[in-house]
């Protein structure tokens, strides 16, 4: 059991690149991570791969990724989004130089995410398309690449399923798992986490009305 | 004289049937909560004594109670512990927001009361700048997060020496191989001992006969976890065992929008919970009492 | 050690112990219009009690005012109350035996009596604070799983029975030996006697085991506490045991001597003024250094965060426990039995509060997490108490009236129950 945990842990390291392919073909901030995490935990990886299958961990792509979402859903409940590609289809210029400016179904976007402006994550000549600080063109269903590049410490947390939420398996041996992306919680224009309410308090006996504090 | 000790004997003799009647009228429900019992129930042997056939028909018996009592078709497994499997539990300080969707989130999966909005984690709103509980408090009702607070939920700490356990005098609740304090809710007699030793305030009392409806009644069951408890017995959180012991992760962690918590095996150096405990600075609640929890918190570094 | 017993050593026991019990009975139930109006009040009071806890049981602990917060009650803090008043009972049985006071050898039947009812009343405050009486039998050694020696409450329900059955043993005995109109022989109570007195040290140490031994409760967590229990079961228990004294010399032909009232009263007098000492050494080392662990004892004593439930109620304890020091200290006193008379009521009552409600409760407020959830018993609760309370009562009268009509020679096997009025 403990060998078979052992494969199953260092076969999907990190467990984003075996799903998301395009991540694991790309040279970035995401392997930099685990290479720093195997010279940190000295941990050799086992390479007596003796075959214990092992499921997948699959990212969630949110919708927002594929396009602008209409409001409508598919009938088998998925959002329909107008693809990217519908207008902005190659073509170049400049980019707004700041949010106010930007107009169509976009008209009303705010952007608080430091001091970072349109062109620090969109590509400037192709609309659909972001851009890495070194000028590598990307694909928005890779964002979460884009995101690491100043955000390395959540994303090694990230890798290391101590940031983002999950479901399923804990043991890949017995089943898959998924993963929540980055903007599932976090707008890229802003991402502070919004304040949301709460689930209900307790209402154990007698707690409630006058208990606590102060 | 003679007469006067007949009366005497008449008197005592009405003295004693007027007062067994008013006893047996005064004790009467009694017959209800009788009725209520049946022989194999309080007959059962504990868990630990159950042969598999006895275990197996404890359970359709459950089963078949269930749907009585609930209208509920449920099924009702016994996973055990997995071998080279010890659980354990981080939580991330620094991303809880404190939403309770983990409570709300056990409620429903553990088929807790309705009534009471019962759930094995109480979700503490603390001060910025202590970690003193007494400035802490659980009946926050605003968006969260709040500025100026941080958020920290309390369950069963699974602690490697559970002052519960050492003081259940007929030995209802223990430490699975696993690491999992459980209690077996058949051999459970109410006295609520541990409730009173466990300094997280992790154990529940059935006050009453649990209320949920049927249709919302989990019928993913199992004997030592969310298995619909009866009145006048402790339950606590099992880290959802019906879960994990099949791999799967427990309901409060997939519950978490933030992904605040961090679950695994602990003898398995390239789990994530290894990992955290390896890289980031993690704590245990009043570690001052020497119970040893297997629930971390850390904050972000 | 020729007694009168060797002549009729040879009767038949089985027969003979079977009229004794039958014998006992019926002078159990039989007596004055006052004795019956007394027993009838009292029962009646026990079976609202009894009603009240077979509502209990069917509609489960939510008749209560306890909550996962505040897990014990009002059921707990009698309990440990008892135990102690069951503990001082013994107070009549050192001097007795280990200084062989001859006066008081005669009335240590009453201290006795006096344990039995109390532990009688604590076992079945234990019983109705159980979320499943119906199991029960798990405790049964051999049947069930006793988790012994690990748990303290295992430990305590060892000690109890156990201080139940040498009381049983003793007094029956003795009884039934005058029953006999035989001299009882000393070798079978004397040791087992002596085994009482250091047993009843025993339940009231390990019943603040039970609590001193959760380090997740600094209130309770604290090596005084057992010393504390002692010193208040040295108060109430005596105290009890005089008041009783006097009923007994009032209402029956019993005449008590002076000399037991008189070493009972000094044992009062210590003990208050001991108990005064070490609660003020709490509230010192307490409220000196401050700091989270004191959140119990601010609660107690003057309140926590707004609530100050309790706070009105440990005062009075104190104040009571004050003036009867003051009431009890006067050199006079015994021949001013009103003065007296208050005095150990106020400095019993001081002690029910102290050690029960007073203990209990504030060592769940705040809980664990530091939330102050309030508690006051529901109407349930006390009804139960109450009748358990009427039951012990009931239990403690007709056991003083059997043996003390054994004592007085009434009660025997070769005389007729009396045709008599009282």
């Amino acid at each position: 059991m403990h060998r078979r945990a052992v494969h199953r842990r260092s076969a999907t390291y990190p467990p984003v690149q075996l799903t998301l392919v395009v991540l694991a073909a790309s040279a970035s901030a995401c392997q930099a991570a685990s290479a720093e995490y195997f010279a940190d935990t000295d941990q050799p990886r086992a390479d007596d791969a003796s075959g214990a299958a092992l499921h997948d961990t699959t990212i969630e792509l949110p919708a927002s990724l594929r396009g602008v979402p209409t409001g409508e859903r598919a009938p088998t409940g998925a959002p329909v989004v107008v693809a990217c590609g519908t207008c902005h289809n190659g073509e170049p210029g400049a980019l707004p130089a700041q949010a106010s400016e930007v107009a169509g179904p976009h008209t009303g976007l705010v952007v608080q995410h430091g001091g970072n402006t349109c062109g620090s994550c969109h590509d400037p000549n192709r609309r659909d398309r972001l851009r890495l600080a070194d000028g590598q063109q990307l694909e928005l269903t890779e964002a979460m690449q884009l995101c690491s590049q100043c955000h390395g410490t959540q994303r090694r947390d990230y890798d290391h399923g101590a940031h983002g939420g999950m479901a399923g398996h804990w043991d890949l041996a017995r089943g898959p798992r998924t993963r929540n992306h980055c903007i599932h919680c976090h707008d890229p224009h802003v991402p502070a986490y919004p304040r949301v309410l709460p689930a209900a308090p307790p209402r154990d006996r007698f707690f409630g009305a006058g208990a606590g504090h102060e | 004289m003679g007469s006067r000790v007949t009366r005497r004997r008449a008197l005592r003799v009405l003295g004693a049937s007027l007062g067994g009647s008013a006893f047996a009228y005064a004790v009467a429900p009694v017959a209800a909560f009788v009725q209520a019992t049946n022989k194999e129930e309080f007959l059962q042997q504990h868990y630990r004594e159950l042969t598999e056939a006895g275990l197996a028909d404890v359970l359709r018996r459950l089963e078949a109670e269930t749907a009585r009592d609930y209208g509920a078709d449920v099924s009702i497994r016994d996973p055990r512990p997995l071998p080279d499997v010890q659980f354990g539990y981080a939580l991330n300080l620094s991303v809880c927001i404190g939403c309770r969707k983990c409570a709300e989130a056990c409620h429903h999966e553990n088929n807790h009361d309705r009534r009471t909005n019962n759930s094995y984690i109480r979700v503490l709103e603390m001060t910025q700048g202590t970690m003193d509980m007494e400035q802490g408090r659980a009946d926050y009702d605003h968006a969260v997060p709040a500025p100026g607070k941080y958020y920290m939920p309390v369950q069963c700490q699974q602690c490697e020496n559970p002052p519960c356990v050492d003081v259940c005098p007929v030995q209802a609740t223990w430490k699975e191989d696993d690491g999992v304090v459980v209690v077996d809710y058949n051999w459970c007699i109410g006295c609520r001992y541990c409730e009173a030793a466990c300094p997280y305030h992790a154990r529940r009392f059935n006050w009453h006969k649990p209320e949920i409806p049927a249709d919302e009644i989990n019928p993913d069951q199992a004997y030592l976890s969310n298995r619909v408890r009866p009145q006048g017995v402790v339950e606590k959180c099992h880290f959802c065992l019906h879960r994990t012991r099949e791999g799967r992760l427990p309901a409060c962690l997939e519950a978490c929008p933030t992904g605040a918590r961090v679950f695994g095996n602990l003898l398995d150096p390239e789990s994530e919970i290894r990992w955290v405990l390896a890289n980031k600075r993690v704590f245990v609640l009043k570690e001052e009492l020497g119970t040893n929890p297997r629930f971390f918190y850390f904050f972000d570094t | 050690m020729a007694t009168p017993s060797h002549r009729i050593s040879t009767i038949d026991h089985r027969v003979n112990y079977a009229k004794f019990l039958w014998r006992a009975l019926s002078a159990s139930t039989d007596g004055s219009w006052g004795f019956y109006a007394v027993m009838t009040a009292l029962s009646v009071v026990a079976l609202v009690g009894a009603n009240a806890w077979a509502q209990q049981l069917v509609h489960g602990l939510a008749t209560t005012n306890m909550s996962d917060h505040v897990s014990w009650g009002l059921y707990i803090a009698n309990f440990t109350f008892l135990v102690g008043l069951a503990a001082g009972g013994v107070m009549m049985v050192i001097p007795a035996y280990v200084y062989r006071d001859q006066k008081m050898h005669d009335v240590t039947i009453i201290g006795e009596l006096l344990a039995i009812a109390a532990i009688a009343m604590a076992l079945l405050f234990v019983v109705v604070d159980m979320g499943r009486p119906d199991r029960l039998w798990h405790m049964i050694p051999g049947l069930g799983r006793f988790n012994w020696p690990i748990s303290m409450l295992t430990w305590d329900v060892i000690v109890l029975n156990g201080y139940l059955l040498l009381n049983l043993h003793v007094v029956g005995y003795i009884v039934y030996q005058r029953y006999l109109m035989r001299r009882p022989n000393p070798r079978w109570y004397v040791p087992f006697v002596l085994l009482s007195i250091a047993w009843a040290i025993s339940i009231h140490t390990v019943t603040a085991f039970l609590y001193s031994g959760l380090g997740g409760r600094p209130f309770w967590n604290s090596a005084l506490l057992a010393p504390r229990f002692l010193a208040s079961a040295f108060i109430a228990g005596p105290a009890a045991i005089i008041i009783t004294l006097q009923l007994v010399q009032r209402l029956t032909s019993y005449m008590v001597p002076d000399g037991p009232i008189r070493t009972l009263l000094q044992v009062v007098r210590v003990t208050t003024i001991i108990n005064l000492f070490m609660l003020l050494s709490e509230l010192f080392t307490e409220f000196y250094s401050g700091g989270a662990h004191t959140a119990s004892a601010r609660y107690l004593f003057v309140g926590l965060h707004g609530h100050a439930e309790l706070v009105p109620w440990i005062w009075s304890a104190v104040a009571l426990n004050g003036f009867a020091i003051l009431l009890l200290v006067q050199h006079n006193v015994q021949s001013r039995p009103l003065l007296m008379n208050v005095g150990l009521v106020m400095t019993f009552v001081g002690v029910w509060i102290e050690k029960g409600m007073g203990l209990i409760i504030p060592g769940f407020i705040p809980s664990t997490l530091h939330e102050v959830v309030t508690y006051m018993p529901s109407a349930n609760e006390w009804k139960v108490t109450l009748g358990i309370w009427a039951f012990g009562g009931m239990l403690y009268i007709v056991a003083i009236k059997v043996a003390l009509q054994a004592f007085a020679g009434e009660l025997h096997r070769s005389i007729p129950p009396p045709r008599r009025k009282s």
